[in-house]
């Protein structure tokens, strides 16, 4: 090249080094990604499954009341004095006791399914009589059902334990009549258990039904939360490198004036921002679904005295791995993104994504990684993601360092994955790695 | 042969090949092209226009040989050639989600340094694309044409120093390549060089300066139009290719 070929092109240098045009690349492409990703028929289907969240929590909530409100009529064939008795025992805001009017159990059968009653009671005659003597007597209940729903099952529930409050009622009202110096609950429940639990090196006062279920609101709803945006990143960013293959608008993006990590950062920020806005909407419909199962024990304020519970400090880690995860999904995706060439074979992309969320998802789920076998244990350890999945229950103890050290190595995980990442960027691979592979599966299947 | 020695490259390719994993797409290609110069590649289906044409614009490695882009080597300089050059995919398309407007405006943000730039870069760029209103739609619902159109617009709106077009004018009719082969020629009146490939040798004849019959990942042949058909003896390009692929 002979010197003066040089001239013209002198005042082009220069300009991309100072970090102002820099950010303003990496602002342009993020939005780019929003605007390509966030469409409006993802945003519809997305505001559909919010609202069917909504309407199927709605659904368990009255079925629910439903089985909360209770007809029960009573036949009494023999006008006994502790009809009154039983009324004031299982009459109740939820039950609604009516006496029928009736000369047998067919006609009051007949009767109790007009005024819509769940259960009949039917007193026998010589019912007082033999109480009278203490001897066993029977009550026959006729449940009245109206279909195979989850409702009936309910009601049979409630039905046994207003039996054993009239059992309970009527022994009482015994021990009374035997030993009237005697307490009758004394005697009815001589043992009562006072409840600790041993969690570590500390022992607090409850059962380990009530800690956990404390604990898991956290340590459930954490790696849920933590698997979708997971899941919605890996998807959008396979999604939006599968579009710019098949559109070829990547080629054009590769020519521009634009440094390799401008583009493989916005692509990975833009990706975040889609897929947490998917999840903010997913999480408030599911939300409204899970409120009325998910009302915690009143234990939960005295957990803190007892060092149970979340610090500051701990919220700070829990957000930090929380992040740090989010990068790995996004390091990977770009890597896997190499190898999709359009948008269908983006989604195909994505399921070794979903395998290794998974796994690490259902093992910290159901068992306690310390209790599995070696090898298992390794791979649990390996998978980045497993790290912030177990992070709040250590955090709930104030144990943080295993959390730090899963940390550090999500973090070096993210730094390995991207720099592989933008070494195939700054190749061709990026543009012709899918065709080798489909050549080599071809090739394969002769 | 004098006058090619004393004018300026802009582009200078010697002995250059490119593989595909074991698939050999060029075989030792040698050429330059001059400065403000509508350099045309023509040959048949997979001859290895694309490939070239992807090279110089900094997207493939080079498997052997050298590239030079104004005074940059293409392996070493990549970044600074990117500043220099615009490259039009064959058969792309726009982003979906953006108007045609936003999608200039997109492109213009790599291209300017302050807003009234860009504001003057895309306001070229609309003209260029001749979509009207329809600019301001998305690019979704654009017709092949009209894609293509937004995107030479797109490529020529930031006055690059080469402009690389692969087929520029496929699946536009024959009154929107005319429009753009004026845009091309205006390009080259105003300083910019041209690297297109094509199908169309009437365009091919009626644009280039010169063009190079590629075959099989090799060139066969180089000249300016009136040359070659001297030399073949022939009436058209037409009929130079058709002799020269034999
Ligand atoms: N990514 C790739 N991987 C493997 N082989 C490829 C790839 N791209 C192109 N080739 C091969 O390289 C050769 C040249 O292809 P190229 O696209 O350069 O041809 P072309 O001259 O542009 O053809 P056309 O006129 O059809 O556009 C062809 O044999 C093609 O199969
Ligand atoms: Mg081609």
């Amino acid at each position: 090249m002979n010197d003066s070929t040089s001239r013209g092109s002198r005042d082009f240098k220069g300009g991309g080094v100072s970090p102002l045009p820099l950010m303003n690349h990496l602002y342009t492409i993020i939005k780019k990604e929003v605007k390509e990703l966030l469409t409006k028929e993802l945003m519809m289907s997305l505001v559909f499954m919010a609202v069917f969240f909504v309407f199927m929590g709605k659904m368990m909530r009255s079925v629910e009341k439903e089985s909360e409100k209770i007809n029960i009529s009573i036949l009494d064939l023999d006008s006994t004095q502790y009809l009154q008795n039983i009324l004031s025992l299982v009459g109740s805001k939820e039950i609604k006791v009516n006496i029928i009017d009736a000369k047998d159990v067919k006609s009051a059968i007949g009767k109790a399914k007009a005024d819509s009653t769940t259960v009949l009671l039917v007193i026998p005659n010589g019912f007082n009589s033999k109480l009278m003597k203490m001897e066993k007597v029977e009550i026959e209940m006729y449940s009245i059902m109206k279909g195979l729903s989850m409702t009936e099952t309910i009601s049979s529930a409630m039905i046994k334990s207003i039996v054993d409050a009239i059992n309970k009622s009527i022994a009482s009202t015994f021990i009374q009549r035997l030993a009237p110096d005697k307490k009758a609950e004394d005697v009815l429940t001589p043992i009562v258990t006072k409840d600790f639990v041993v969690i570590k090196d500390k022992t607090l006062p409850g059962t380990p039904a009530m800690i956990t279920a404390i604990t898991t609101s956290q340590s459930m709803i954490i790696p849920l939360i933590l698997m979708m945006v997971i899941m919605y990143a890996g998807m959008m960013i396979m999604t939006s490198m599968g579009q710019e293959k098949e559109t070829k608008t990547l080629e054009t993006l590769l020519t521009l004036p634009v440094s390799r990590m401008c583009i493989i950062g916005g692509k990975m920020v833009g990706s975040a921002i889609v897929a947490f806005v998917m999840t903010v909407i997913y999480m408030i419909g599911f939300k409204y679904y899970m409120s009325p199962m998910s009302e915690l024990p009143k234990l939960a304020v005295s957990m803190k005295e007892f060092g149970i519970s979340m610090t500051p400090l701990g919220y700070l880690l829990l957000g930090i791995a929380l992040f740090l995860a989010i990068l790995v999904a996004l390091s990977i995706c770009i890597v896997l993104g190499v190898f999709t060439q359009d948008a269908k074979s983006a989604q195909t992309m994505t399921y070794p994504l979903s395998m290794i969320v998974l796994i690490p998802f259902m093992l910290t789920m159901f068992k306690d990684i310390e209790t599995l076998p070696m090898g298992l244990k390794i791979l649990v350890y390996a998978i980045p993601f497993s790290h912030p999945m177990m992070a709040s229950k250590f955090l709930i103890f104030h144990n943080y360092l295993p959390v730090i050290y899963g940390m550090i190595y999500m973090a070096i995980f993210t730094g390995f994955t991207i720099w592989i990442g933008a070494k195939i960027f700054s190749t061709d691979k990026v543009l012709t790695a899918k065709l080798a592979l489909t050549k080599k599966i071809t090739l394969w299947k002769k | 042969m004098s006058i090619m020695q004393i004018m300026e490259h802009s582009v200078v390719v010697r002995e250059l090949v490119k593989t595909y994993g074991t698939q050999k797409a060029v075989k030792g290609v040698s050429f330059e092209i001059g400065m403000a110069e509508i350099f045309g590649l023509i040959g048949p289906n997979g001859a290895g226009k694309t490939t070239i044409l992807r090279v110089i614009s900094t997207l493939l490695q080079i498997t052997s040989g050298s590239v030079n882009v104004f005074e940059y080597d293409i392996s070493r300089d990549a970044s600074d050639v990117r500043k220099l050059i615009s490259y039009l995919p064959e058969e792309a398309g726009a982003y979906k989600n953006l108007t045609g407007k936003g999608y200039l405006e997109f492109i213009a943000s790599f291209y300017s340094t302050n807003t009234a730039d860009k504001i003057k870069m895309v306001n070229r760029g609309i003209e260029i694309a001749q979509l009207g209103k329809r600019i301001d739609d998305k690019s979704s619902t654009y017709s092949k044409g009209m894609t293509r159109r937004l995107l030479v617009a797109r490529a020529l709106m930031v006055n690059p120093k080469l402009a690389i077009l692969d087929e520029p004018t496929s699946g536009l009719d024959v009154i929107n390549s005319q429009e753009i082969r004026g845009l091309i020629k205006e390009f080259v009146e105003n300083k910019g060089t041209v690297l297109l490939s094509s199908h169309n040798m009437l365009e091919i004849e009626l644009l280039c300066d010169r063009i190079a019959l590629i075959n099989d990942g090799l060139i066969l042949e180089i000249g300016t139009p009136e040359e070659l058909k001297l030399k073949y003896k022939a009436r058209n390009i037409e009929e130079v290719f058709v002799s020269v692929v034999k």
